[in-house]
């Protein structure tokens, strides 16, 4: 039950990446809170997805994006961190980033498989019913490619974390540390996407400073 | 009733709108997302065949914008089509619009609100609170946003037709892409300041992750986007490479 | 300052040109050669917005011819876009544009073009135009971003025949 739930969620959240609407819960973050949700491990959930988020904020959803899927990556990475402790964050984190390139690909398939689909105007005349075919057609085979990228990758992703986590050979805290020093890169590239570093030095101060101390008075 | 059209069939663009890119493809990318949200118009105005036809086949053809903001050329093409416009002004619009509507989508939504309202979450999430205020409260803000874009260019595209080139040009969207930025920028330092001095932060990893975490952000500084996959790669391999430690020992 | 690129591509003023071509050229200002657009308020104003705060000038075809050297000698650093290769011919007339570089990028597929390139198209009496404009003085080449590899006329020539 839980794998159809997880399955389904996967081929929904693709569907938002692209196809239909773009509200972004196809986001990292938004989808390992979902999954930590169904799976019942909401706070794990949230944990893997706000490192994927970290990964993934220089990330683009834009046509010609190379970078990986992130909505099933998440799904599949949330979905296998509550398998096991010690090492399972770190574990999860790397099977979602090599998932989402994995991913990456199979919508570029999709979109070859799209062209072909829709008709053609050059090759005869288009009508209404053969266009809204084809359109709903692409957007179903994008659900089913979705939904497929996600079981395949958790039913791989469960067993492999939950046997690597138990001899995971690091502290927690030594994890965390290598997890974000991945993240350190998209602070820097966001940074210098934002404006660069002497035109926005002041606001990152600013917002360090601020935020620092909340935390103290916290 | 716009332009002559039922408001149905104009609501029905502006849905169909969210399935824009629900055909994406290499050959038309967005054009037959386009041409299903035109359908409903285009049933309406064209009731023989051939015409019909025509029409459907002058926006399967290729077109691409930011999925927001095509919205203003879609509401356009509505209110050309409605006018009775001849082809050639239709595809020359499409033709022209599709680039500044790309740019100033891929500037102000890809790069700027989207990462901005990520950072705001996961300034939260570092911050302490709990993992679904964080989710929810980009959920939130961020559809705010981006519905109302939607909603805002798909109406000035209704409104103005073919002459949305001054009303963008008013609309100052390159500026607010600036002064959002300037926000996103104390964002993101807000996040690193969570990350490093917050609960389960990284100061709890020791000052050799915080240099090394330090490093890898200069490194993005320095060299942009190339830098993203050699980092992906190298966490990766240093999670593989500790896990095969851990099991062989 | 020389006009430092002349290209013909179908999309003018747009993100490859601006983005790709500009952030290595930084011009100043983008001259759009072409009869319609000279005449066409609105699509100047759309075509602006993709500009990046560089001036843009629409010009027609004849104005054009004799603007030129004003162009070629004005500070301004400037790109000059032509979106079909017979406008850049009739600018190319008499010699106009010996000894620059023309870039061709961006030209799509339509009835009667074949395949030179994955982004040119051409027609038959198109690829005899750019055999006049390279034989009379100027570097006629296909490339779609500066960083990518040149492709001179004859080697395009060579697969434009062979695609069918």
């Amino acid at each position: 039950m839980e794998l159809l739930q997880l399955t389904l969620l996967g081929g929904v959240l693709a569907l938002d990446a692209t196809s239909v609407g773009q509200f972004m819960i196809s986001r990292p973050l938004v989808a390992g809170a979902l999954t930590g949700w169904v799976i019942g491990a909401p706070e794990a959930g949230v944990a893997v997805g706000a490192i994927l988020e970290l990964y993934l904020l220089v990330s683009y959803p834009t046509g010609g994006s190379r970078f990986p899927e992130g909505a099933t990556a998440s799904v599949v990475a949330a979905a296998a961190a509550h398998e096991g402790s010690g090492g399972a964050l770190a574990l999860a984190v790397a099977v979602g980033l090599v998932w989402g390139q994995l991913a990456g690909s199979t919508v570029t398939w999709l979109r070859r498989v799209n062209a072909r689909l829709l008709p053609d105007p050059e090759k005869g005349p288009a009508t209404a019913a053969r266009v809204v075919a084809a359109h709903l057609a692409a957007v179903l085979l994008d659900f089913a490619r979705g939904a497929a990228v996600t079981i395949v990758g958790v039913l791989v992703a469960r067993p492999l974390v939950a046997r690597l986590a138990s001899t995971w050979p690091i502290a927690a805290d030594a994890t965390l540390g290598l997890l974000l020093m991945g993240g350190g890169v998209s602070v820097g590239i966001l940074l210098r996407d934002l404006g660069g570093f002497r035109r926005r030095v002041a606001a990152f101060v600013a917002g360090f400073v601020l935020v620092g101390l909340g935390v103290g008075l916290l | 009733m716009s332009n002559g059209l039922p408001r149905a069939a104009v609501v029905s663009a502006f849905l169909r709108s969210f399935l824009i890119q629900g055909s994406w493809n290499y050959r038309s990318m967005l054009g037959g997302g386009f041409a299903f949200a035109m359908l409903p118009t285009l049933r309406r105005l064209f009731t023989e065949q051939p015409a019909r036809q025509a029409a459907l086949a002058r926006h399967l053809e290729l077109f691409n914008a930011h999925p927001y903001m095509s919205n203003m050329a879609l509401g356009a093409a509505v209110k050309l089509e409605a006018e009775g416009a001849d082809a050639d002004t239709v595809r020359r619009f499409k033709l022209a619009v599709r680039g500044p509507l790309g740019s100033l989508g891929d500037g102000l939504v890809w790069a700027t609100w989207l990462p901005g309202v990520s950072l705001l979450a996961l300034t939260l999430y570092w911050m302490g609170a709990p993992g679904w205020v964080a989710a929810a409260t980009f959920l939130v803000v961020y559809n705010v946003g981006h519905v109302g874009l939607r909603l805002w260019a798909f109406r000035v595209g209704l409104a103005h037709g073919r002459e949305v080139g001054g009303r963008l040009a008013k609309a100052d969207l390159a500026g607010w892409t600036e002064r959002l930025q300037g926000v996103a920028s104390m964002l993101l330092g807000g996040l690193v300041g969570a990350v490093l001095l917050g609960g389960d932060g990284l100061r709890a990893a020791g000052p050799v992750w915080v240099g090394v975490a330090a490093a890898a952000g200069a490194a993005g500084l320095l060299v942009g986007h190339r830098s993203w996959r050699p980092a992906a790669v190298t966490v990766v391999a240093a999670v593989v490479g500790l896990s095969a430690l851990g099991w062989l020992s | 300052m020389p006009i430092v690129l002349y290209r013909v591509d179908e999309r003018l003023v747009h993100g490859q040109v601006v983005i790709g071509w500009g952030s290595q050229l930084h011009p100043d200002r983008y001259v759009v050669v072409d009869d319609d657009l000279s005449q066409s308020q609105w699509e100047q104003d759309l075509y602006r917005l993709g500009a990046g705060g560089a001036e843009v000038v629409f010009s027609g075809c004849t104005e054009a011819r004799g603007r030129l050297a004003e162009w070629r000698d004005a500070p301004q650093r400037t790109i000059l876009l032509t979106r079909d290769v017979a406008t850049m011919s009739r600018l190319a007339e008499g010699g106009a544009l010996n000894g620059e570089s023309i870039v061709l990028g961006g030209v799509h597929p339509a009835p009667g073009r074949r395949e030179a390139l994955t982004y040119v198209h051409l027609t038959e009496k198109e690829m005899a135009d750019l055999a006049v404009i390279a034989a009379a003085g100027a570097d006629v080449f296909g490339g779609d971003l500066p960083d990518s590899q040149r492709v001179d006329l004859d080697h395009l020539r060579r697969r434009w025949n062979s695609s069918n």
